[in-house]
């Protein structure tokens, strides 16, 4: 292995002028994050999912789409009893799908909050506010859309995408402001982040459901 | 009062002792997060994160190791993951826009040291940039990275050998300012 060679001049300056100039952070905002912290943690009602369970929901989904196939390829109806069956998966598969569009949606926002080259993107992500609202309101009309923890999120996400899919590149500065601090005040971030656990997206099911 | 019994306040519902846990480690975690983030909006969203799944998660600190350290895993682990999804994000866009090339040439002719030595931290593989700003930049030592990133010792070590070894070679041109 390389040993690389060291010099304790060079390190102090480094570490000086990296302490000093490098995202150097200014007072901790104590009490403003505390209130989200808070307000999160008031509103969280996450049904936790075992591992072991995620991993049957993911399996359930699975089976859903061999349902479907089959179902599509064949002309028999099914009894009642096999229908209901075929709707409560379903519903599984429409849960799955809802945390996918919710993670693509969290990096949407979460750049658009930070993205320090405002007006110069503007219109692309009009674009892509667009291209999500449509998703979001398809998810809406879906059965994803009956668990109402899911649905209220749903619906602040409609609103800040339709707000954004608006933005005129033109006059954009005091817009984006409004934008960012609507969704500040309404804590859309840390519940979407609530909604999509930590995992393979495919498994990241316990915040949907 | 000492950190187990405040620990174990919080875990009875004792809302203001996770306000003084809170108050005791979130300068460390937001700093760490503006450290690695650069941005203040994701450093507290980060800082938030951390903390929130800090509280919900307690049950399962078992005090093998200090709280901090534990909160330390969650906090380069919600950062990392975090900043990873933004850069796969403006990468995606980078490539649609077809204008991933910006900001090189500007690089090479920058004077500044300030924007330099910016530049030179960011080139730096993920690993490296992590264990120098937590060890040079922001003190934790070895063995709290180690056990943070979930490395050996030896591995933060060498990393940060590493690190400062291309930080050096990229900031060759103000060697003046250190060989005096």
């Amino acid at each position: 292995m390389m040993q690389e060679r060291e010099d304790p001049k060079f390190e102090q300056w480094l570490q000086d002028a990296a302490r000093t100039t490098y995202h150097a952070p200014s007072t901790t905002p104590r009490e403003e994050m505390w209130s989200r912290i808070e307000a999160e943690r008031r509103h969280k009602r996450v049904i936790v999912l075992r591992p072991w369970l995620r991993w049957a929901v993911a399996a359930a989904a699975v089976l859903v789409l061999g349902i479907g196939i089959g179902r599509w390829s064949t002309t028999r109806t099914p009894g009642p009893r096999v229908a209901n069956e075929i709707d409560s998966l379903s519903s599984v598969a429409y849960q799955v799908a809802a945390t996918q569009y919710l993670s693509r949606t969290e990096a949407f926002l979460t750049s658009f909050r930070a993205d320090a080259n405002r007006s110069a993107n503007t219109a692309r992500l009009a674009r892509q506010a667009r291209d999500l609202l449509t998703t979001t309101q398809l998810m809406l009309d879906s059965p994803a859309g009956d668990n109402p923890r899911l649905r209220s999120l749903l619906e602040d996400l409609e609103l800040v995408l339709m707000q954004i899919s608006l933005l005129n590149p033109l006059q954009d500065g005091h817009d984006r402001d409004l934008i960012t601090q609507g969704m500040n005040q309404s804590n859309v971030l840390p519940k979407l982040r609530s909604a999509i656990p930590a995992g393979p997206v495919p498994v990241r099911t316990e915040g949907a459901l | 009062m000492d950190e187990s019994t405040l620990i174990a306040r919080v875990r009875a519902g004792d809302s203001a002792a996770e306000r003084t846990l809170y108050d005791a480690h979130v300068d460390r975690v937001y700093r760490l997060a503006f450290r690695l983030a650069g941005d203040d909006a994701l450093a507290q969203d980060f800082t938030q994160e951390t903390f929130i799944r800090a509280f919900d998660r307690l049950g399962s600190f078992r005090g093998d190791a200090a709280f901090s350290t534990w909160l330390h895993t969650i906090t380069t682990t919600v950062v990392l993951n975090g900043l990873r999804k933004v850069k796969r994000f403006r990468q995606r866009e980078a490539d649609i826009d077809d204008a991933h090339d910006i900001g090189v040439a500007q690089r090479q002719a920058e004077p500044d040291l300030k924007v330099r030595l910016k530049q030179a931290i960011d080139d730096l593989p993920e690993g490296y940039r992590t264990v120098f700003l937590m060890h040079d930049v922001e003190g934790y030592t070895h063995e709290e990275i180690g056990a943070a990133l979930g490395v050996e010792t030896g591995t933060s070590k060498a990393q940060l050998s590493r690190a400062r070894a291309k930080l050096r070679v990229a900031l060759s041109d103000f060697a003046g300012e250190w060989v005096q």
